[in-house]
């Protein structure tokens, strides 16, 4: 019996083999092409911020996976504590990521109508890496929080 | 480009904060993938705009990039301030748009 | 001798290696739960919208019923119990096939088993069955019967050059160890709820898959010849592996890695 669970075992790892070459090589990282929008994340952070100083705050929440199930679609929430009142408000939530060629995922540009600060959505990720919300506020200040996301690459195609 | 929109709860009255999600059935092209057989770049083609209205004002304008998932799906909050009709615009990078209605019928 | 034994360390190596990792490899209760919630928006449910739309322009849930013999307010359980022997057919049918008989009785063109409309088309149709149980008979006659056999045959017969079958993969004894990282599923589990939960959104692929169209993306990356949708053999599978969730809940479109 252990011998007949064994030879099952072997070639669950014999599939494992055959996908292995679809993984990603360095030498397909060289290849890789540079998409219309290319951006760092310094470059798309000092857009959005117009070089102003960012807090981090626990009044920005990110709720995103700490392992992703797929970097094709990674769910994320941001919410952000404030009054959303004309007074008052949050102007903006951008959320954007560190590693993917272009650091921008979205502007969402709230107003008091909304109620309530807050955007949900999914986005890809090319591999391991945070991600980042900005709030920015009526008053000018610019609020942030990140969560990290691992990316596996993994399974069955 | 197919579209569905869905509030969140069912029922809701005036003054509630509810949940709008939209979604769109498209590829959200990053511009950077190659086609398997021919080996040619697929042009990028993204959702690159999406407004939400209430009442033809806008209430949340978001620009979009070419980061987020295929099949897209946008969610903000609402707080209802009374009967009216709740209207959603999606842009592509390529100049197409779509237009998707629902009806805010506030209870009590 | 001494061949093997090295092989065996490595084979060892190869499956084991993450057991230590497990903790950080496997996803929290609170990750588990954001991709809960992603059902209440699958994107497939657009799929399920489409097809009904398509549906309707072929025939209607009347005329669908009259041809299989079943009342209109009983299509939902009998749409939970596919494949299953249908007179009309003389045989075991999915449930795709008797959208081609409905195509073929109102003089419509017949979608294919591969076209994007029968996917949409079989998704709204099996979503008639959400909230019903999975109630495959597969002693329900001699049809079904020698189906089950031959599925079961299907899925242990090792194919290809690597001499793989389903069972090499998905056999009770390999079930939670890791392939690439990824757990390997139990298909007859309450939990996963397997073939209940097809049509299903591949997020891996970005779409919407037939449980059997998935079989052969299966296939493919064993590399192993795909057994054609719409044949004795793939029903014959179907009907295997959904014997294997009878009685779990149908609730679909799921959501898959």
């Amino acid at each position: 019996m252990e011998r007949r669970s064994f030879l099952k075992s072997f070639t669950a790892a014999a599939a494992c083999v055959a996908v292995l070459p679809r993984m990603a090589s360095a030498a397909d990282e060289a290849k890789k092409v540079a998409g219309p929008n290319e951006m760092s994340y310094a470059t798309a952070l000092a857009a959005i911020t117009g070089g102003k100083a960012v807090v981090e705050s626990a009044k920005v929440k990110v709720e995103a996976p700490e392992i992703a199930e797929n970097g094709a679609v990674v769910p994320v929430k941001v919410t952000v504590d404030s009054p959303m009142n004309e007074k008052e408000y949050v102007k903006a939530i951008h959320v954007l990521n560190t590693k993917n060629g272009n650091a921008r995922c979205a502007n969402i540009y709230l107003t008091p109508a909304n109620g309530e600060a807050f955007f949900g959505t999914r986005i890809k990720l090319g591999g391991t890496q945070d991600v980042v919300a900005i709030a920015q506020m009526s008053d000018g200040t610019f609020l942030s929080a990140k969560q990290n996301v691992k990316v596996t690459i993994g399974g069955c195609g | 480009m197919k579209t569905l929109i869905k509030i969140k709860p069912k029922t809701y009255a005036v003054g509630d904060i509810v949940k709008i999600d939209f979604m769109a059935m498209h590829p959200m092209e990053t511009g950077m993938r190659k086609d398997k057989d021919t080996g040619a770049l697929i042009p990028a083609n993204y959702i690159d705009e999406v407004k939400f209205l209430f009442n033809d004002t806008v209430i949340t304008k978001m620009v979009i990039w070419e980061s987020l998932s295929v099949n897209p799906l946008f969610t903000v909050s609402f707080k209802v301030p009374s009967v009216g009709t709740l209207k959603v615009i999606a842009k592509t990078n390529n100049g197409q748009s779509v237009e998707s209605s629902e009806s805010i019928t506030p209870k009590g | 001798m001494r061949l093997l034994s090295v092989s065996t360390a490595l084979v060892c190596l190869a499956l084991f290696s993450g057991v230590n990792a497990e903790e950080k490899m496997s996803m929290s209760d609170a990750d588990k739960a954001m991709y809960a919630e992603m059902l209440e928006n699958n994107p497939a449910d657009m799929d399920v919208v489409e097809g009904k739309e398509l549906f309707n322009a072929l025939t209607s849930q009347a005329v669908y019923g009259q041809m299989l013999g079943v009342k209109e307010k009983d299509l939902p359980s009998y749409i939970a119990g596919f494949p299953r022997f249908v007179k009309p057919a003389g045989k075991v049918v999915t449930l795709s096939q008797t959208l081609q008989m409905a195509a073929a009785l109102g003089a419509k063109s017949v979608p294919k088993l591969e076209s994007k409309e029968m996917l949409q088309m079989t998704a709204y149709l099996k979503s008639l069955a959400n909230d019903q149980t999975t109630n495959i008979d597969v002693k329900a006659n001699k049809q079904m019967q020698e189906m089950m056999k031959l599925g079961q045959e299907v899925f242990e017969e090792r194919r290809g050059g690597r001499g793989l079958s389903c069972n090499s993969c998905h056999s009770p004894d390999v079930i939670g160890q890791r392939l690439r990282m990824q757990p390997l599923p139990d298909l007859g589990s309450k939990v996963n709820a397997s073939a209940g939960t097809w049509p299903a959104y591949r997020m891996t692929k970005s779409e919407t898959t037939l449980l059997d169209k998935r079989f052969q993306q299966c296939m493919d990356n064993a590399l192993l010849a795909k057994i054609p949708l719409g044949s004795r053999e793939m029903v014959a599978l179907e009907v295997y592996i959904t014997n294997k969730t009878k009685g779990n809940p149908s609730q679909i479109p799921g959501l898959k890695r």
